[in-house]
């Protein structure tokens, strides 16, 4: 027979071969829901390796979707393609990661996240300065690609549904790895980390790192599937906001938690916005009030748990 | 290796609070394979010395020398790298792991220059986890396990670490004194077993006695006693950091 491992794989391998197809049977407008619901959980999981796994909250990171954003449209304007662009966008993010994060992750909780936001505001501020280069606070436009808008919204759903298996796919084998048990240690006790022989700086900084190189990719797609891009919306604190929203409802520390959140949350909203124009960011903060308190853990936590509660029992019956 | 086996050397280590001379240019050697008991009445300095040792603190002045390495300047990452470890008092378990996972990480990291990919760390830490007797409870997490467990969850994964020196900072407290027995055989049981050098922190002098083969004696920060348990036991001075004045001459009059 099937053991677990292998019923989840093939349940996972039907998942992507629905998504890949999906489109088909889709409007326009949910093609294109999708697509963000699919870059909001690459965020989601770069916040949920920092957080989840790691227990550090960075609440600008942000700003590696704006960097990712930025690279990608100034790079193309100097003529460079998109492929050729990403890997220049994917390293930018990685250095600022480094750069800030050898200091930064000295500090510890709230601190963290605080020093974090106030690098997304510095960020910010030169992006709308540095009017030569970025084009400033007015924004900066993409080349377009040269087909219908129909066969471009499903390339940008395509590669936004294969960045976001990538991503989790490699969140979840970090996670199982050597380096991921030195990440989870540092959340459980950072200073029995260290004592164990976990150079907890190092570690810190490559799981940021890992972060900030999913992050920015998915803000380099999203320039270039929007063809224009503005710096309050790229580097905009309510993008981290809404994603750890839907880590916490997903379940943080879960490699399928952001992915479950997202379309939680997305959905939510849409269905919301559709019945409540005018008052839905209210009805939409008091779901997600009433969701934390009632299922803290989110929804992978609480159905784990459920599992681990069933087999307690069972075992317990065949014992007695 | 330096002469007469000796692994590790505290030189003149000092470490000041402020006015308050927590560890105050305290001296001694530990050979290898020896057990040494480091005790002392509360607030002696004994874990102040541990966290000097093994970097978590840093010094004032003095030096601590590690197979002919000073270490006293590293972080507390590379002395356990470098195979000087140690158990926290309080004890520090990875919570939302299992039992088997926290001593995973143990295995997976510690000492430098051994096998620490996954299937290696994985097969030391299950063995060690039988060793200490945790077999039926390396699934539980750890926030579902008594203290005496966690006290040999934490044990084992020091173990796991496999290192030289072995620092343990009060593990029999809180054991009622069955517990204490069963980890005393266990220390010594794994002592042979390992081939480790160990340095014992505690102030129950009971435990202490049946374990060590020397035993250095801290009050108010400064070393009073270096002995045989024998001759500790009879010293005044220790009598007189224990117990007060009158019971030191009381003692020393009958003796």
């Amino acid at each position: 027979m099937f053991n677990n491992k292998q019923v989840n794989i093939f349940l996972i391998i039907v998942g992507i071969i629905i998504f890949i197809f999906l489109p088909r049977f889709l409007s326009g407008y949910w093609v294109r829901v999708i697509t963000t619901i699919f870059m909001y959980a690459v965020i989601s999981q770069g916040m949920n390796l920092m957080s989840g796994y790691m227990g550090y909250l960075p609440f600008g990171n942000a700003m590696f979707f704006g960097v990712g954003a930025y690279v990608t449209a100034i790079g193309m304007s100097k003529g460079l393609s998109f492929l050729a662009v990403l890997p220049l966008a994917a390293l930018t993010a990685i250095l600022v990661s480094i750069l800030f994060g050898l200091p930064v992750l000295r500090l510890r909780g709230h601190y963290f996240a605080i020093a974090t936001i106030g690098m997304s505001g510095a960020l910010l501020s030169v992006v709308q300065n540095a009017t030569e280069i970025t084009g400033g606070a007015m924004g900066t436009t993409l080349p377009i690609i040269d087909k219908s808008p129909e066969v471009t919204y499903n390339y940008f759903y395509l590669a936004m549904l294969a960045l976001m298996v990538i991503t989790s796919l490699t969140v979840y084998l970090v996670i199982k790895s050597k380096l991921g048990f030195g990440i989870r240690s540092i959340k459980a006790n950072e200073e029995a980390a260290n004592s164990m022989g976990i150079n907890t700086t190092y570690h810190k900084v490559i799981a940021w790192a890992i972060s900030a190189l999913f992050t920015s990719i998915a803000g380099a797609l999203y320039a270039y599937w929007m063809s224009f891009i503005g710096p309050d919306e790229v580097f905009d604190i309510m993008i981290a906001v809404n994603t750890i929203v839907i880590m916490l409802i997903g379940g943080a520390g879960s490699a399928l938690g952001p992915i479950i959140g997202a379309f939680v949350i997305s959905l939510l909203s849409e269905v919301v916005w559709s019945t409540f124009l005018e008052y839905h960011l209210a009805v939409l903060g008091i779901t997600i009030i009433i969701i934390v308190f009632f299922v803290p853990k989110g929804i992978t936590g609480t159905i784990t748990d459920f599992v681990k509660k069933r087999e307690l029992r069972l075992r317990k019956k065949v014992s007695v | 290796m330096g002469e007469n086996n000796i692994i590790l050397k505290i030189e003149t280590l000092s470490k000041h609070f402020g006015a308050l001379k927590a560890v105050d240019e305290v001296s001694f050697e530990v050979k290898k394979g020896e057990i040494v008991g480091l005790i002392g009445p509360n607030g002696a300095g004994k874990t102040t010395l541990t966290n000097l040792a093994t970097g978590a603190l840093p010094k004032t002045a003095g030096k601590v020398i590690f197979k002919d390495l000073d270490i006293s300047n590293l972080k507390p990452y590379q002395i356990a790298r470098y195979g000087l470890t140690r158990t926290f008092q309080v004890v520090k378990p990875l919570i939302g792991m299992t039992v088997e996972e926290n001593v995973l990480v143990g295995s997976l990291y510690g000492r430098d220059k051994r096998s620490t990919d996954m299937k290696n760390a994985s097969k030391r830490a299950r063995e060690i986890i039988k060793l200490v007797g945790l077999e039926s409870k390396k699934d539980s997490s750890v926030s579902d396990i008594t203290l005496p467990d966690l006290k040999k969850m934490e044990f084992a994964r020091v173990l796991a670490m496999e290192p030289e020196v072995l620092f343990l900072d009060e593990v029999m407290a809180g054991l009622n004194p069955t517990e204490v027995e069963e980890a005393s055989i266990l220390v010594k049981k794994v002592r042979q077993e390992k081939d480790l050098t160990i340095v014992y922190i505690e102030h129950i002098m009971r435990a202490v006695m049946g374990i060590s083969d020397r035993i250095v004696v801290l009050h108010h920060g400064r070393k009073i006693v270096d002995g045989t348990p024998q001759e500790v036991v009879n010293n005044s001075a220790v009598i007189e950091a224990y117990l007060g004045k009158r019971y030191a001459k009381e003692g020393n009059n009958e003796g």
